[in-house]
């Protein structure tokens, strides 16, 4: 958190942040979900992505719900604006395979960013949480290179 | 702004928990209400006498049969409660801060620390473990051996309406006794919810009873016969002046955890980026309505860049605090349980100022609440400067979210003020230096120390303990003291002839 500084409409409880990652978790599951309708080449490929981001979030929640005591500072452990880490998951009707996979890309670097800076902020107060940020991010950094070999 | 779906609908009626039927009380009914919007959320019975006889009538003949199943067995019962509870866990989290105004982190708090404590009293096969010595003397051995005692009664707080009775519960039926439990009447939904999935869990009828009510209920334990003891949290004038002497008596077992007014020394070389979010659950989490939380911090030397520097930075983090519905999940407070304990509150923060203490931060009317709640059980955060030792605000719990800032000219000043004061809960000391956290750890006579921790929880394999006027008994809850605290040592000498 920044200390001393008042701020508004930005993420500072465990809660609302846990709860802002299933929404981005949710909104790439339903990209993915849309790509694979859409590209049904690499249907199977792209639905298990979707499919992932679900266990992701599980993984997270479980955390979360597993480490959270009230000696934790659990109400001011996160200082996230939520601007910086919305998704655009918008994809025009003509876009090629090739701009989809783009997008996709676009999505997993959001995606690790926000579990990135979420880690670092709530590296000593809330145990298991920021550990299994990282361990998702680091499981899209894999996806990322999967997702420019389906090109 | 997400606003979490309210668990409890329709005013339900909280019905006694007795031989494994569900009961409505014959006593009067009284409205549970969420601070939040004052609205009636429960009805509740204020039980009478007759009805904790049946209690402990049903709790008394369950005992035989109960203390004869096998440890390992009554283990397996609290393994499918441990398991109920977790599938319910949301549900149950949203219950409390739905009755008590809590924030929902903290409520997800409370419920993870009643569930380590079923946890930990799922080993009991190892926690009443006994003693053998071999050859005593030629042929004789002699061996000790953990028994249970019979019906305990366990009288739960308003401020943690589900965690607190699980300091005791799970583990007086782990050794094989029954209990009643009586919850605050102000909050009694949760308890009822963990009845609910007690009754799911198999528990045979009498194991676990559930008694609404207030004085008459707690009475009517005190002077009970047949229970064998008891175990309660709430003020300090009830533990000391009703409960433990009562309890002596008649001849019972007591755990009687009272009230706090904990410190929290501030070194000016401790890590201020760390210090203030902690202080801030310490303060002002549960509304300041802990007893663990910090009442008073000691800015430790005469550093008046650091004074400034510290407080510039507790001020506007506290400023910055958002209020409101705690299932809102946005907010980091919460309204106090009730009118009469913000009345209380606002009293305190009068005395303070009469006594000298001056104005930091102005909680006492409570502004951006979010959500256009009533102020009603609302108040902001206040700190209050200047703050002296002889001071009400520093010698008697507020229970409120308000902080005093004390200073002292060392750290041997700091632990006097600690020592001095009648609670002796916890404190906590804030520092990078390892040798100043160790004499305060060894030199502040409290219950529960901090370093570097504003909430020195202990966790449920730790005793919660607690000294001075906090604390009346022997034994605490939770963890191995609690195993002990329900069983009697029978050592048995054995030879064959």
């Amino acid at each position: 958190m920044v200390i001393g500084k008042e701020v508004k409409m930005r993420l500072h409880t465990a809660s609302e942040t846990i709860s802002f990652a299933k929404e981005l978790e949710e909104k790439s599951a339903k990209f993915y979900e849309d790509l694979a309708q859409r590209y049904s080449k690499d249907e199977d490929v792209l639905l298990s992505y979707a499919k992932e981001n679900n266990k992701y979030f599980t993984q997270i929640q479980r955390a979360y719900y597993s480490v959270i005591t009230d000696a934790i500072e659990g109400g001011y452990a996160f200082d996230l604006d939520p601007d910086d880490h919305t998704l655009d998951t918008e994809l025009p009707e003509k876009a090629s395979y090739s701009d989809a996979l783009d997008k996709a890309v676009e999505i997993e670097e959001k995606m690790i960013k926000f579990y990135t800076v979420a880690a670092d902020q709530s590296m000593s107060l809330m145990a298991d949480v920021p550990r299994n940020f990282k361990i998702v991010a680091k499981k899209r950094k894999n996806r990322i290179q999967q997702v420019k070999s389906l090109a | 702004m997400t606003i979490l779906e309210e668990p409890i609908k329709g005013v339900p009626m909280i019905k006694n928990y007795i031989d494994g039927e569900w009961v409505e009380s014959k006593g009067d009914i009284i409205d549970v209400v969420n601070p939040v919007n004052c609205e009636t959320i429960a009805k509740v019975g204020i039980s009478t006498k007759e009805e904790i006889d049946d209690a402990v009538k049903a709790a008394q003949e369950a005992y035989p049969d109960w203390r004869a199943t096998p440890p390992v067995a009554r283990a397996r019962y609290l393994f499918r409660l441990k398991e109920l509870l977790e599938e319910h866990f949301e549900e149950v989290s949203r219950v409390q801060t739905q009755e008590h105004g809590k924030t929902i982190d903290e409520s997800r708090g409370e419920t993870r620390r009643g569930i380590e404590n079923v946890e930990v009293a799922c080993g009991i096969p190892t926690l009443m473990m006994g003693e053998f010595s071999e050859d005593i003397a030629s042929g004789i051995d002699e061996y000790l051996i953990r028994v249970p005692l019979g019906v305990f009664g366990i009288i739960g707080p308003f401020n943690f309406p589900f965690m607190i009775p699980l300091w005791s519960a799970p583990y007086a039926v782990a050794t094989g006794n029954t209990v009643v439990v009586k919850p605050s009447s102000e909050v009694p939904c949760s308890q009822s919810k963990i009845a609910e999935l007690v009754d799911e869990a198999g528990f045979p009828p009498g194991v676990w009873n559930v008694v609404n009510g207030g004085r008459t209920v707690v009475n009517g334990m005190l002077d009970h016969p047949e229970i064998e003891g008891i175990t309660f949290v709430g003020s300090t004038p009830t533990a000391r002046d009703v409960i433990y002497p009562r309890c002596g008596a008649t001849g019972k077992r007591v755990i009687a955890q009272g009230g706090a007014a904990n410190f929290m020394v501030i070194m000016p070389d401790c890590n201020i980026r760390g210090t203030v979010p902690a202080l801030m659950t310490s303060f002002f989490g549960n509304a300041g309505q802990r007893c663990l939380a910090g009442q008073n911090i000691i800015i430790v030397g005469n550093d008046d860049k650091f004074y400034n520097e510290f407080m510039d930075a507790v001020t506007a983090t506290t400023k910055g605090i958002i209020i409101g519905n705690g299932l809102d999940e946005s907010v980091q407070m919460g309204p106090v349980r009730d009118t009469q304990k913000k009345e209380t509150i606002l009293n305190y923060i009068e005395s303070g100022l009469k006594q000298g203490a001056t104005l930091r931060l102005d909680g006492r009317k409570a502004e951006k609440i979010v959500g256009d709640y009533p102020d009603t059980c609302f108040l902001g955060a206040t700190v209050m400067e200047n703050v002296t030792r002889d001071m009400k605000i520093v010698t008697e719990e507020i229970f409120g979210p308000t902080m005093g800032v004390m200073k002292a000219k060392d750290l041997d000043e700091a632990i006097g003020i600690c020592n001095e004061n009648p609670f002796r809960n916890a404190d906590a000391i804030f520092t990078s230096n390892g040798k100043d956290a160790r004499k305060f750890q060894y030199e502040c006579n409290c219950g529960n120390v901090g370093v570097n921790v504003g909430i020195a929880a202990p966790m449920a394999f730790y005793p919660f303990s607690g000294m001075g006027n906090s604390f009346y008994g022997t034994l605490h809850t939770q963890g191995k003291e609690a195993a002990r605290f329900f069983t009697e040592s029978k050592v048995c000498i054995q030879r064959w002839l």
